[in-house]
């Protein structure tokens, strides 16, 4: 009896891994369908759509209302102590009923799931943003009378697919895959208003930049591959654990292929090439300029893709394989330095803009910034937070301005706007909501995760590493110039006196517009509870939510090597980036950051408040005209492509027209030259073959027989 | 031995007897109604008869007769034939190559004399090939060899109001007896040392005594008689002539059955009757055939560069194919890991069987509608076919390598074995024989697709018979791409049984 029971409790520790245990739920089995149901509705509004009503925007809403139930089914099923689920769905190359590829490759490519919280949570927020646009799209782009709506649902379907299966993808490769086919997406939304001018131009730009990106992202994939033999993210084969080993002398680590130099600088290259990818996609500087050129595109897709969801997957993909980057100090300053330095450079550019989504998507720019800054500065939990929160704030704000705009007529400036606020109350009051949060004020979402964003970085900054200091420095002059830039666009647009006709009279907006904007306008308001790091002390650390969530607390099994505690592990491990943390309480920091982004938002209420405000910003003088001219980066960047690349481009054209053109013509010429001979042998008299047959084998038989000395 | 449940062992033949039982059939048939039109009687008892064929290989296959768990190979008649695995899988290429064939003929043979003998010589011909692929002794392996290729002279001139046809055949035939010459004279050499036969004892044999060299001789005109059968260069001269004079069903037939029939009997006479360890010091086959499929491949793809008729290019793709599978002979060194080598080789045979016949049965369709020989009256046919010319566009591309077909995966497997056997001038001249292929096979897709089309290209009716045999080649061809990682793990196993120790 007892042998049998100590041989079961072997047994299980043996077959099921620590951190995961295969969770056998249903509705895991189901978890597929999150991202198949969008791609259903991509062939339905592509196919059918001019034959259903709509445009094919109701098979979007059913999918993605789907997906979000689905979503959500799985994060309860998390939250009541579900255990992470990964699952390998498809082997494409390789696999065991192909052994004899692996035997003469060695590689397994496959497709799989990796659900955890982190994805969990991504999950829900693209689903319900995805959601929320659908149904926004019905008052913006249906009721405009736009045309082509089944291209546009279309792309709106493989977009949501593409996102869904990027989030829960369980390997770098796949991720890959995905990373690139949301950017496709991107590219067929921007570029929705074709016949125009500017939007397929601003689309070949954004698919350009975030290629130049994804080339050292794909390096980075090809080299982990070629360094570990896997991409996995998780488990006990996969690449962080892999790197994670090499690293800790403590413990033997085998299968990893440097080549030549050691391990820890190695590993450097592959984070710094990863993070180019990063860069592009998160519109982080120098790579951001295609993001303010994409809101040519329709706004819901601004606000779905480049606020809410596409651009997060940058930030996304390093909270991913946070794992990995928690063991390279180098590339976390790298990655905190420039999300620092974008948070304020953008920030600086968006005090000027004179259009709506303009400010925005310099808003955004710089919002993605402070993600990178946390993940940069170890905070792990804050830049997921504030992923979160943006996601759902600046989502709002690009409705709310797709609101404003619709009532405007299409015309995004904002000093021919003013005095909207008692015209549209809907839509201001929930746009106030969303600048709140954006500008960081108590108690709305946008408050609470960036605070702990700048706490994070200073608590780990105050410990030892004085570049995190930098960044924090940038980071905290930025919420100034957000308080400023934020309520500079609300009284612009909203307040004071009607500054033109059409402000004066605006169109009114449907139930399609003003439901988005409520639920995202609530979730505005109440998103900070999810993670109230200021009153930590306050409170006690077992009710921030989200931070419980990451870590696993929720879930019955060990999160292990995906939970939050562990990246706090390997952050301050002697192997890893050697992070400290000082003890600091939460509450002084965080009153700093309010003080700061009230003395934005009062500098916009002193300069902009009144009835008929002035254009302010012009005393700035040539320091203005840099910043509309956005310091000058496309300019430079296009310098690059035309005085640069193109230059040695037709060098390189020369080359390749001249010599190896040559070379490949003259082969096909001597091809063609040869084959005649050949052709010729085939006479057509039966004796010639008799004979060519004959001295053929004689001559075989000489050959071999010289060499085989029989003679 | 006996694996087969309550079956006898002779059960094993069981495809190669329903062919012959419909050939006898047919003549049965013939003797009660010489001259009979009646083209759905005698194609569908032809059809049903290699269905039955393909229904038995099939069932073997997967029951795993002749296979190690089930009792290992059936030996019959004091092992003058022998029934296993490789058997089995090259049976059921043969009888999917005839069903293919018997299908599109019933369009192609509308309205032609002597029908009846024209199935019962194709399912003569598939009984020689079938028990080619069970031969076990060098009496087996002539008689069968004769008994493939009498019939296929008669096939091949079986047009005789046509002189093209007829004088193909004579030529083949002419050539055919000069291999069968060699080819005999080869065994005999083999005889005088031996003084045995059976596949086993010959090896045997040689493994035990000094050799003289008489046997490299032997083992070079046997080498010979095989590069007749499966058109290898220098014996391919026959090729070119017979395919294209003969109906194009029957291009397609010998172009894929013949050859893979050559092949297989190949594969088990240097493997199981002379292997390399037992002939050592007279001559190295090994090294002849990585000769032959280097010439092989390049004599014909380059022949084909300047091709203008479209069935003669196709003539001598096959040739080349012939090439790229002598590969799997050609790359069995003592560094390879021969079964995989020689999986490679009849994984290739199995797509190629499916991608070449197709591509001779729209040939054939082509035939049909009266369209010319050249590539030029080609142009703009997908204006009126496209069906048709899709699918000859996905037989072309998976014959060139292009990843529309399962002909991707088999050539870049029998790469990878040159590269197992580690023989680069054959990984070499496979990679860019087939970049030279992609060109001619280009030529015919462009001009189908991207040509303007002649103002009196017209075609009057879509037959039902071809059009089901293209159908069903191309579904095959397409379904191997994801399908072939299981056929290439079939025949890796299959050929483990063949494999000396």
């Amino acid at each position: 009896m007892m042998g049998t029971t100590a041989l079961t409790t072997l047994a299980g520790t043996a077959t099921v891994p620590q951190f995961i245990s295969l969770a056998t739920k249903d509705v895991f089995k189901l978890a597929p369908a999150i991202a198949l149901f969008p791609l259903a509705s991509f062939f339905i509004s592509l196919f059918l759509g001019k034959r259903m009503p709509k445009g094919g925007a109701l098979a979007g809403i059913a999918a993605t209302i789907a997906s979000l139930a689905l979503s959500v089914w799985l994060v309860i099923e998390l939250a009541i102590g579900g255990g992470t689920y990964q699952e390998t769905l498809y082997t494409f190359v390789g696999g065991a009923s192909d052994s004899a590829v692996v035997e003469h490759t060695g590689v397994e490519l496959t497709f799989g799931l990796l659900i955890d919280p982190l994805a969990a949570l991504m999950l829900v927020i693209v689903s319900l943003i995805s959601l929320l646009v659908h149904l926004f799209s019905l008052g913006y782009m249906n009721d405009e009378g736009e045309t082509g709506l089944p291209r546009y649902y279309a792309g709106l379907g493989l977009f949501t697919f593409s996102m869904l299966a990027f989030v829960y993808s369980d390997n770098l490769l796949m991720a890959f895959v995905f990373f690139e086919l949301v950017g496709v997406c991107s590219y067929l939304l921007i570029g929705f208003w074709f016949r125009e001018d500017a939007p397929p131009s601003a689309a070949k730009k954004a698919f350009l930049i975030t290629r130049f990106g994804d080339y050292f992202f794909l390096i980075g994939v090809v080299a982990i591959f070629a360094t570990f033999g896997t991409t996995a993210f998780a488990g006990e084969n996969s690449f962080v654990t892999m790197a994670a080993d090499g690293l800790n002398p403590d413990v033997a680590a085998e299968g990893i292929d440097t080549p030549g130099v050691s391990e820890d600088t190695w590993f450097t290259v592959l984070g710094l090439l990863v993070l180019g990818g990063v860069v592009g996609k998160s519109a982080q500087f120098p790579l951001h300029t295609w993001l303010p050129d994409a809101m040519e595109g329709p706004t819901p897709v601004s606000a779905l893709i480049h606020a809410a969801t596409m651009v997060a997957a940058g930030v996304y993909l390093v909270a991913r394989m946070y794992g990995f980057f928690a063991l390279l100090p180098t590339v976390l300053a790298v990655i905190a330095l420039i999300g620092g330095f974008t948070a304020l450079f953008a920030a600086t550019m968006a005090l000027v803009k004179q259009e709506l989504k303009q400010v925005l998507a310099y808003s955004t720019i710089s919002q993605y910034g402070y993600m990178m800054l946390a993940l940069g500065g170890g905070g792990y939990v804050a830049g997921v937070f504030h992923l979160t929160t943006h996601a759902i704030f600046k989502a709002l704000l690009f409705l709310g301005a797709g609101s404003v705009i619709i009532a405007m007529h299409h015309n995004e400036n904002m000093w021919e706007m003013g005095g909207l606020k008692d015209r549209m109350p809907v839509t201001y009051a929930t746009f106030l909501a969303g600048s709140l949060a954006l500008a960081g004020i108590f108690p709305f979402a946008g408050f609470w995760s960036k605070d702990e964003v700048l706490f994070e970085t200073l608590a780990h900054g105050l410990g030892g590493s004085p570049i995190l200091l930098i960044a924090y420095g940038f980071g905290a002059l930025a919420v100034v110039l957000t308080g400023l830039y934020t309520f500079r666009m609300v009284f612009l647009t909203f307040h004071g006196e009607p500054r033109t006709d059409t402000a004066e009279d605006p169109e009114t907006v449907g139930w399609s517009v003003k439901l988005p904007l409520v639920v995202l306008g609530v979730l505005s308001v109440v998103g900070g509870v999810l993670n109230m790091g200021v009153l930590k002390d306050i409170i006690g650390e077992s009710n921030l939510f989200l931070h419980e969530w990451l870590d696993g607390a929720t879930m019955d099994t060990d999160l292990g090597a995906l939970s939050a505690s562990h990246y706090s592990e390997v952050l301050e491990a002697d192997y890893g980036a050697g992070y400290e943390v000082t003890d600091l309480s939460p509450l002084g920091p965080g009153v700093v950051a309010l003080v700061f982004a009230v003395v934005g938002v009062g500098a916009a209420w002193y300069l902009y408040s009144g009835a008929d405000p002035e254009p302010k910003m012009t005393r700035l003088g040539r320091v203005r005209t840099v910043l509309l001219r956005n310091y000058y980066q496309d300019e430079y960047q296009a310098w690059l492509a035309t005085g640069l690349t193109l230059p040695f481009s037709r060098i390189a054209d020369k080359f390749d027209r001249g010599l190896i053109d040559g070379i490949v013509n003259g082969i096909g010429t001597v091809s063609m030259v040869v084959g005649r001979q050949f052709r010729q042998i085939q006479t057509g008299v039966v004796t010639n073959y008799a004979a060519l047959l004959a001295f053929s084998l004689l001559l075989l038989l000489f050959a071999f027989g010289f060499v085989g000395g029989w003679f | 031995m006996n694996d087969l449940g309550t079956l006898p062992d002779w059960a094993g033949l069981a495809p190669a007897l329903a062919l012959v039982g419909t050939a006898l059939l047919l003549f049965l048939y013939d003797m009660i109604e010489p001259d009979s039109q009646n083209n759905l009687l005698l194609a569908g008892i032809a059809g049903i008869g290699s269905l039955t064929a393909l229904g038995f290989a099939g069932w073997f296959l997967l029951a795993g007769t002749g296979q190690p768990d089930r009792g290992g190979a059936i030996e019959l008649f004091d092992g003058q034939l022998v029934v296993d695995a490789m058997a089995l899988f090259f049976m059921a290429i043969f009888a999917s190559v005839t069903l293919l064939v018997v299908v599109a003929s019933y369009d192609y043979l509308a309205g032609r004399a002597n029908q009846a003998a024209y199935y019962s010589l194709v399912m003569l011909a598939a009984t020689g090939m079938a028990v080619m692929a069970t031969a076990d002794s060098f009496v087996t392996a002539f008689i069968s060899l004769e008994l493939a290729s009498l019939p296929s002279y008669a096939l091949v001139a079986s047009l005789k109001q046509n002189q093209g046809s007829v004088e193909a055949g004579l030529k083949y035939f002419l050539v055919g007896a000069l291999s069968s010459a060699i080819f005999v004279y080869g065994i005999s050499l083999i005889y005088v040392e031996t003084g045995v036969l059976q596949f086993g004892e010959v090896a045997t044999a040689l493994a035990s005594g000094e050799l003289s060299g008489v046997v490299g001789l032997g083992i070079l005109f046997i080498i010979g008689g095989f590069a007749f059968k499966t058109a290898s260069v220098p014996f391919h001269f026959w090729a070119p002539e017979a395919y294209e004079g003969a109906p194009a069903p029957i291009s397609a037939f010998l172009s894929s059955a013949s050859k893979a029939a050559g092949f297989v009997l190949a594969f088990r006479v240097f493997l199981t009757a002379l292997p390399r360890g037992s002939v050592e010091g007279t001559l190295d086959w090994v090294i002849a055939f990585q000769v032959l499929a280097i010439v092989t491949m390049t004599v014909a793809n380059f022949a084909a560069l300047r091709q203008e008729k479209v069935k003669r290019m196709l003539a001598y793709s096959s040739v080349g194919h012939a090439g790229f599978v002598l590969i799997a002979l050609g790359a069995l060194t003592s560094e390879a890991n021969r079964s995989f080598v020689l999986g490679s080789g009849m994984a290739h045979l199995l797509v190629y069987g499916f991608m070449n016949t197709g591509a001779f049965l729209v040939i054939a369709l082509t035939e049909h509608w009266g369209i010319g020989r050249e590539i030029e009256d080609f142009n703009g046919l997908a204006t009126q076919a496209p069906f048709a010319c899709a699918a000859l566009t996905v037989f072309l591309f998976s014959l060139a390598g292009l990843p529309l077909g399962g002909g991707f995966l088999s050539k870049f497997y029998l790469l990878l074995a040159a590269i197992d056997g580690e023989v680069a001038l054959l990984a070499i001249a496979l990679v860019v024989n087939s970049a030279v292929s992609v060109f001619y096979y280009t030529r015919v897709v462009k001009a189908m697709w991207v040509e303007e089309p002649a103002d009196d290209l017209a075609i009057e009716g879509y037959p039902s018979g071809l059009y089901v045999a293209i159908t069903f080649a191309v579904v095959l061809t397409v379904l191997l791409l994801p399908g072939f990682g299981f056929v290439l793990e079939f025949t890796s196993t299959a050929a483990e049984t063949v494999v000396p120790g």
